[in-house]
């Protein structure tokens, strides 16, 4: 009895000792998280009658080939209020001439690494678990924009739903946002053009037709 | 202890010792995985929808990876080891606990075996088939728990803090 007194308080030791360690660990790290940011901002998918039924989490089952844009995520946007474009409309902004004059936006929401191996040409860079690096210049340019168009990975990823939400809360009116769901894989499957490296680095993909 | 029974702990000494070297680098391993990605391992941590509060989703996120790491040093170290083997024995308990309900959430939605369910659950392997999942995390909890057993006391900094 004794000894397992000793075994749960050593246990507790262990407990506490290693959360302070594990906080402190977080704060040094420089990826580490900021604990009070909403990295999910906006309401949370709740399922709808006429929403498939399949979970919420669907597309973890990476079995399945994913599609175009998961269920969730549609949700997401739905739910939150957000306007979806399909690629044809992204194609149809793309090739505005209000894109060249920076009217019409693109703001690719993945991380730089993501970014830098290839983005729709001259979109900003808006990864929203880093807002600090790249809000003020996003928005700066989306405040003088029509139309703002955001997207991520395409398939399960919902953090284009994110950004364009904390665009939202940042001042950035909802009826400028728009959520493009298929996101860059269905653009790149498309063939569309890709630039790589910096944003306007003039640098495009070679495409194999 | 008497002397019929010393060879019989001696000859546990060095599996036991083993067992809590394994342990402890797997720890480290999948912990350090995790937190060198803590925003891929707070995504993950979000699809088992546990909460919706993004205080306590962020507090977990990173929270668990560095007290895997710490975990394991503890145990490669022989620093309170009994201690942090209950401490694993639940956690990992409560990881398989959680992954099993999730891969019975995609069966049930998804017409496919069981065993043929593969995802990424955050446990720092990556995408992973659900049965191997649930033996490799049967084996830790049987070594976790072996290790409360009180064997294994060789190489230790400081078996027992109390």
């Amino acid at each position: 009895m004794l000894e397992l007194k000793k075994i749960l308080l050593e246990a507790v030791l262990v407990t506490v000792v290693g959360a302070a360690l594990a906080f402190t660990a977080n704060v040094i790290s420089s990826r580490g998280l900021a604990l009070a940011n909403d990295y999910f901002p906006g309401k949370p998918v709740t399922p709808e009658s006429s929403a498939p039924a399949t979970p919420s989490s669907a597309g973890m089952n990476t079995n399945l080939p994913a599609s175009a844009s998961d269920e969730s995520v549609l949700l997401r946007i739905k739910q939150n209020g957000l306007q979806l474009v399909d690629v044809n409309q992204a194609v149809q902004l793309f090739h505005d001439p209000r894109s060249q004059q920076e009217l019409i936006l693109f703001v690719d929401a993945r991380n730089d690494q993501e970014y830098h191996e290839g983005h729709i040409p001259a979109a900003y860079l808006f990864d929203n678990y880093h807002p600090e690096k790249y809000l003020a210049d996003v928005m700066s340019a989306a405040q003088t924009a029509e139309k703002v168009v955001v997207y991520c990975h395409g398939g399960d990823c919902d953090d284009s739903v994110s950004a364009a939400i904390t665009l939202r809360d940042a001042g950035i009116p909802n009826q400028k946002l728009f959520v493009y769901a298929g996101g860059i894989t269905e653009w790149m499957a498309d063939k569309l053009p890709v630039e790589i490296g910096e944003r306007k680095s003039g640098q495009l993909q070679k495409v194999n037709k | 202890m008497s002397d019929k029974s010393r060879p019989h702990r001696n000859a546990l000494e060095i599996p036991t010792f083993l067992a809590r070297w394994a342990l402890g680098a797997a720890f480290i391993y999948t912990g350090l995985s995790k937190a060198l990605h803590p925003v891929e391992f707070l995504k993950l941590v979000r699809e088992y929808e546990m909460t919706q509060n993004h205080l306590l989703l962020n507090l977990i996120a990173a929270w668990l990876p560095w007290f895997e790491v710490f975990c394991g040093l503890l145990l490669i170290l022989g620093i309170a080891v009994r201690g942090t083997a209950l401490m694993l024995t639940l956690m990992l308990g409560l990881f398989t606990g959680l992954v099993f309900h999730r891969a019975l959430a995609i069966h049930s939605a998804q017409d496919i075996a069981f065993c043929a369910i593969k995802f990424d659950c955050g446990c720092g392997t990556g995408e992973v088939f659900i049965c191997h999942k649930l033996l490799e995390n049967f084996v830790l909890i049987l070594l976790s728990a072996w290790l409360l057993s009180g064997y294994g006391r060789k190489a230790c900094v400081r078996y027992s803090l109390v």
